[in-house]
C-alpha cells in the first residue's frame, strides 16, 4: 500500500504547484492477485500494482483533463502540464461547477491487514482445498479467486483531501458433473470470512443432479431470481436509466415519470456507498461524500444520481456520484441496493407453483430499448422448474427478452436475506440485493446443440 | 515520447535475472501507452482527455506454473519486487499444478514493426481536432427532436518491447485513430439512435489523422440526423422468417460474436468457463463440423494493413499471421498460442496472444477475424428476395455462454420486397443459432464493399481485459432468418 500521507502529500504539492483557476487530483492505487483455474490446474495468474492519477484542471471556464501512471514528481508535473495545455486549447464549456470544498475523510475500517497480507501459496491452498473437495464429490471444477487492497485519494484546490483504504477478495465458482454446472460467486472485505466452501457448496447443489436438462416451452413463466440474477438486471437498470446523463438525454425509464408508479409497490431500489453491509466507498472520484439516493421508492420514481456538472444542470446538489474525470459517462451509480422484503427466500421457491429457478443471467444487453428497459439475455448454470414449491429438473438454456420495467411490476415476493455481488476485480461498485419471486417473465429462444 | 528513450538495457537486465532464477521460459514486455480522447456534446466540448502509462509485465513459466506480475515502476525496488512476485506466484501455483505446460516452438527474432500511418494524431495541433469534432458535432443539430448528439475522436499510440529467455529481442510501435457520431431523437416515449459511421466506437483503424478526415464526419453527420428522424415515424418490422441482408456493420457484430470468441482455443479448452463461458467449437469438431455454407470463409488475419487487430508480432513473440477458420463452411482452425496449441498437438502457435496492457498477461484474442468477399452487389444480392429485410449499425448484442445462442438488434433495416430496398423500419431484432444461421447464408458480397472496422471494447478474462480488434467484410445474405420487433 502507498499509504495515505504519501498520496495526500503527492496530491496536494500537485494541486499548489498546479497554476489554473481551479485543480483536482484523483488518486486510485492497488495491488490485487488473481488465480483463474479449470482441469484441476491454475492455468493463469496475476499480481499487480497499480496507479493512476487523474488531474483536473479549470482555466477560464475551460477544462482539461490528463491521466498518468505514477506519483513521480517529474511525470506528474508533465500531467498536469497536459491538462493545462488541453484547457488553454478548449474552447469555454457550460458554466464549470465548483470543486467540492473542503471535504476531508479518511476512510480505513474497510481495511483488514491479513487480507492485505494474504500471499500466492495461502491462495493456491485455498483453491487446491476447493478442487478436493470437488473431487470428492465427483464434480470438476472451474473459477476464479482474487485477493487485493485498493486505495482512493482525491485532493483539490478547494480545500478537499481525502482518502480511503480498503481491502476486496472474491471468487466465481463453476461446478461441473455430467452435462450439469453450478455457479456461485462471492466477495468480501476479508479474506478469511469469504467462506469458499459456503460457495463450493450452493455450486455443487446446482450441479450435482442425475437428470439430464429439460426444455420448457417458450412464453411467460414465473421465474425466481436469485441475487446473481437480480444483480445483473440492476447493474444494467443503473446504466441506462438511474444516472443524471440518461435523464438529460431523455433515454431514461425515469426522464419525465418521476412521481410515477412505475414498479409494484414491493420494490425500493436505492443506492447507498455508505451501507457497511455494501463495498462502501465514501466519497466519490471528485471528492463528494456519498449520499445515499432512493431512486425507486416503494415502485414509484424518484432519482437520479448526480455529480457536480449535472448537479448544476439539474439544480441539484451532488450526490456523491461522480465517476474518474476522463470517464464520458456522467454520474452513475456503483452501489445499488434492493430493500429486502420478508419472506425467507426458501418459502418464496415453496409458494411458486410452477416457474423457473434461475440463479445467474449471462450475457444480458440493456439496450433494445433503454425507455422501457427490455433487456435480453439468456440462463446460463443452476436453471431448475419448480413444481409444486420444489427444484425438480434442470433446464436447458433460455433467452429471455422482457422489460424489465415490466417484470418488476408483477412481483410476488422479495426474500428478507439479501447478498452482496460484485466483481472483485473491477475497481469499484457492488449490488446488495435479495431473491425475488416474479409472476411472468418472457423466454423467446432457447440455445440448441 | 521518442521511441530512443524505451528502456532495452532494463528489460535485457531483467531477462538475465530471470535466467539466473531458474525459470523454464519468461517474456518480459515494456510498453508505453498513450489515449487521447475529445468528446463533443450539443455543440459544445464536453471532455478532452489524454492518458499516458508505462510500465512493466514480466511472465514466467517454472515446472509448468506460470506466474505474472506487473508495475508501472520502473526503478529497481519496484522492478525486483515485480521480479520476485512474478517467481513467487510460479512456485506457489506448482502447489497445484502437476502437469507439464509445453509451448509450441518460435524462432526467436530480433525484429521491428511499426504500424502504417500518414499524420501521427498526436502531433496534429489540438485546436485543428476540436474546430474538426465541433464541425462536425453542430452539422448534427438542429431540429427540436435532436435530444443527444455527441461527436468523439479517439487516437492510441503504443510503444512495445518485448524480450524473452529463448532470445527474441522486438520493438513495435502502434498508432491507432477512430472517430464518430451518435444522435438520439424523441418523440413522446419514442427515443431513436443513429450512429455514423459505426456505432459503438466502431470508425477505429490502424493509422493516422488521415483516417479521420477520410471518415467525413460532416456528411455523415446530415444522413444520420435524416434517418434518427425518419425513424421515429417508422414501422417496426414484422415477426416471422424472412431473408435477411446485413450490411458490413452488422456482419462485424455477427462474426465477433459467433466466430470469432468460439474460436479462441483458450475458451474451447475450458480456460474461461468461470467468466466468459466455453465454446461450441470444441477440438473433437476441427477439421470435422460444418459451421456455415459452402459461401462462408472466415479468417483471422494479423497482417492486414489498417486492422486494429495487425501487429508485427504478437505479445509472445510469435509473428503475425493469416489463420483459416472456416473454410467454405467448414470449421478448420483456432485462434491460439504457444501453450493452447502445443495443448492440441499443433507445430506452432496461431500468433493470437495479445494482452490489453503491460499490466495484464496476454490472452488469447482476435486479430482481425474477417468475412471473405464473395460476388455480388447489394442490388445483385436483393435480386430475387420476395421479402426480407437489410440490417444496419449494432444496437445491442447477446450470445449464450456456448456461443450458439444469438440476438442482435440494429440500429435501422431496410424492407426488401421483390427485389428492391423499401421503407425504412425501426428496432430491428433477428435471433438464430450459429451453425445453423452461417448455414443459411446464400450469398456474400463482393470485395468492393468489404469493409474493415474495429471493436475497441471486446471483453475477456480476470482482471477483464478490453482489446481492440478488427474485422472486415462485405454484404451477406440469409434465408430463413426469424426477424422481428425487439419491443
Amino acid at each position: 500500500m502507498i499509504g495515505q500521507s504519501r498520496l495526500l502529500t503527492e496530491l496536494a504539492n500537485l494541486v499548489k504547484r498546479t497554476r489554473a483557476d481551479g485543480v483536482s487530483a484523483c488518486a486510485q492505487a492497488g495491488s490485487q492477485q488473481v488465480l483463474r483455474f479449470a482441469h484441476e490446474a491454475i492455468h493463469q495468474d496475476v499480481a499487480q500494482d497499480t496507479v493512476m492519477v487523474t488531474v483536473k484542471v479549470i482555466l477560464d471556464g475551460r477544462v482539461g483533463v490528463a491521466s498518468v501512471d505514477t506519483l513521480e514528481g517529474a511525470r506528474l508535473r508533465q500531467c498536469a502540464q497536459a491538462a493545462l495545455d488541453i484547457a488553454a486549447h478548449a474552447p469555454p464549456q457550460e458554466p464549470v461547477p465548483p470543486l467540492p470544498a473542503r471535504h476531508r475523510l479518511r476512510w480505513r475500517a474497510d481495511y483488514v491487514a491479513a487480507t492485505a497480507r494474504a500471499g500466492p501459496a495461502e491462495c493456491v491452498r485455498a483453491v487446491q482445498q476447493l478442487v478436493r473437495l470437488c473431487r470428492g464429490a465427483g464434480a470438476q471444477l472451474a473459477g476464479s479467486l482474487m485477493v487485493g487492497e485498493r486505495e482512493l485519494a482525491v485532493a483539490n484546490s478547494a480545500g478537499t483531501a481525502c482518502h480511503a483504504a480498503s481491502t476486496v477478495c472474491g471468487a466465481k465458482l463453476v461446478t461441473m458433473y455430467r452435462k450439469l454446472s453450478g455457479y456461485a460467486s462471492g466477495v468480501h472485505r476479508d479474506f478469511a470470512r469469504l467462506n469458499l466452501e459456503e460457495l463450493l457448496a450452493r455450486s455443487l447443489r446446482q450441479s450435482l443432479h442425475r437428470r439430464d436438462p429439460v426444455a420448457v416451452p417458450l412464453g411467460a413463466h414465473a421465474v425466481i431470481l436469485e441475487p446473481e440474477a437480480v444483480a445483473e438486471l440492476l447493474e444494467w437498470l443503473g446504466y441506462i436509466g438511474f444516472g443524471a446523463k440518461s435523464v438529460e438525454e431523455r433515454t431514461s425509464f425515469l426522464a419525465g415519470r418521476v412521481g410515477e408508479r412505475l414498479l409494484h409497490a414491493d420494490i425500493t431500489i436505492l443506492d447507498d456507498g455508505t451501507d457497511p453491509k455494501s463495498l462502501r466507498m465514501p466519497f466519490d472520484y471528485e471528492g463528494t461524500p456519498k449520499r445515499r439516493v432512493v431512486l425507486i421508492d416503494r415502485g414509484t420514481a424518484l432519482g437520479p444520481v448526480y455529480d457536480a456538472v449535472y448537479g448544476m444542470k439539474f439544480g441539484h446538489p451532488s450526490t456523491g456520484h461522480a465517476l474518474p474525470a476522463d470517464e464520458p459517462e456522467g454520474p452513475l451509480p456503483l452501489h445499488l441496493a434492493i430493500a429486502p422484503g420478508r419472506a425467507p427466500a426458501s418459502e418464496l421457491v415453496r409458494r411458486c407453483e410452477r416457474g423457473l429457478w434461475i440463479p445467474r443471467f449471462h450475457y444480458v444487453n440493456g439496450l433494445l430499448n433503454p425507455r422501457e428497459a427490455v433487456m435480453t439475455g439468456l440462463t446460463r448454470e443452476g436453471c431448475f422448474l419448480i413444481e409444486d414449491g420444489k427444484l425438480t429438473a434442470p433446464v436447458a438454456t433460455l433467452r429471455f427478452t422482457q422489460s424489465i420495467l415490466e417484470a418488476l411490476r408483477h412481483v410476488r415476493g422479495v426474500s428478507k436475506e439479501r447478498r452482496l455481488v460484485g466483481d472483485p476485480s473491477i475497481d469499484a461498485g457492488c449490488k446488495l440485493v435479495p431473491t425475488l419471486s416474479l409472476g411472468a417473465f418472457t423466454f423467446t429462444g432457447r440455445s440448441a446443440a | 515520447m521518442p521511441e530512443r528513450s524505451l528502456p532495452r538495457a532494463l528489460v535485457a537486465q531483467i531477462i538475465r535475472q530471470l535466467k539466473r532464477r531458474g525459470v523454464d521460459y519468461a517474456d518480459v514486455r515494456y510498453e508505453q501507452l498513450a489515449h487521447e480522447q475529445l468528446i463533443a456534446e450539443h455543440g459544445r466540448i464536453a471532455s478532452i482527455s489524454r492518458t499516458h502509462t508505462q510500465g512493466l509485465g514480466i511472465r514466467v513459466l517454472r515446472k509448468g506454473s506460470w506466474g505474472f506480475a506487473s508495475t508501472p515502476h520502473l526503478r529497481p525496488p519496484h522492478v525486483a519486487r515485480a521480479i520476485g512476485r512474478a517467481v513467487e506466484l510460479a512456485r506457489a501455483v506448482a502447489l497445484l499444478n502437476t502437469a507439464p505446460r509445453p509451448l509450441a516452438p518460435v524462432k526467436p527474432v530480433k525484429a521491428r514493426f511499426r504500424s502504417r500511418w500518414q499524420i501521427d494524431p498526436f502531433t496534429v495541433p489540438l485546436a485543428q481536432k476540436v474546430d474538426y469534432l465541433l464541425w462536425a458535432n453542430t452539422a448534427s443539430l438542429g431540429p427540436d427532436a435532436i435530444k443527444r448528439a455527441t461527436a468523439h475522436m479517439d487516437f492510441h499510440k503504443r510503444w512495445a518491447l518485448f524480450g524473452s529467455t529463448e532470445g527474441a529481442q522486438i520493438e513495435q510501435t502502434f498508432i491507432e485513430s477512430g472517430a464518430g457520431l451518435e444522435l438520439a431523437a424523441q418523440k413522446g416515449d419514442e427515443v431513436q439512435t443513429r450512429s455514423y459511421p459505426n456505432s459503438h466506437h466502431g470508425a477505429l483503424a490502424q493509422a493516422g489523422f488521415e483516417y479521420v478526415k477520410q471518415l467525413d464526419l460532416v456528411g455523415g453527420a446530415a444522413r444520420a440526423q435524416q434517418e434518427v428522424l425518419q425513424l421515429l415515424s417508422a414501422k417496426p418490422p414484422k415477426a416471422g422468417e424472412a431473408t435477411l441482408i446485413l450490411d458490413p456493420t452488422q456482419v462485424v457484430m455477427q462474426l465477433h460474436e459467433s466466430c470469432g470468441h468460439p474460436t479462441e482455443l483458450d475458451r474451447a479448452l475450458g480456460h474461461e468457463l468461470s467468466y466468459a463461458g466455453g465454446s461450441f467449437l470444441t477440438p473433437e469438431h476441427l477439421g470435422r463440423l460444418r459451421y456455415g455454407s459452402r459461401h462462408v470463409t472466415i479468417v483471422a488475419d494479423a497482417t492486414i494493413p489498417g486492422g486494429v487487430g495487425t501487429f508485427g508480432f504478437d505479445d509472445e513473440g510469435v509473428p503475425g499471421t493469416r489463420v483459416e477458420l472456416v473454410r467454405e463452411g467448414l470449421f478448420v482452425g483456432y485462434l491460439s498460442s504457444r501453450e493452447t496449441a502445443a495443448q492440441l498437438g499443433q507445430p506452432a502457435s496461431g500468433g493470437a496472444m495479445r494482452a490489453q496492457g503491460w499490466e495484464v498477461p496476454p490472452l488469447v484474442r482476435m486479430t482481425n477475424v474477417n468475412l471473405e468477399p464473395g460476388a455480388g452487389t447489394l442490388e445483385e444480392l436483393c435480386r430475387g428476395v420476395k421479402r426480407g429485410y437489410l440490417l444496419s449499425t449494432n444496437k445491442s448484442w447477446s450470445i449464450d455462454d456456448q456461443r450458439l445462442n444469438f440476438q442482435f438488434t440494429t440500429e435501422l433495416g431496410w424492407e426488401i420486397i421483390n427485389g428492391a430496398l423499401g421503407a425504412l423500419v425501426k428496432n430491428p431484432l433477428y435471433t438464430g443459432i450459429t451453425p445453423d444461421f452461417w448455414g443459411r447464408c446464400t450469398a456474400v458480397g463482393r470485395r468492393e464493399d468489404w469493409r474493415l472496422w474495429g471493436i475497441a471494447n471486446c471483453a475477456k478474462g480476470e482482471p477483464m481485459q478490453l482489446m481492440h480488434v478488427g474485422h472486415g467484410a462485405p454484404y451477406a445474405r440469409f434465408d430463413g432468418v426469424f426477424v422481428g420487433p425487439a419491443t
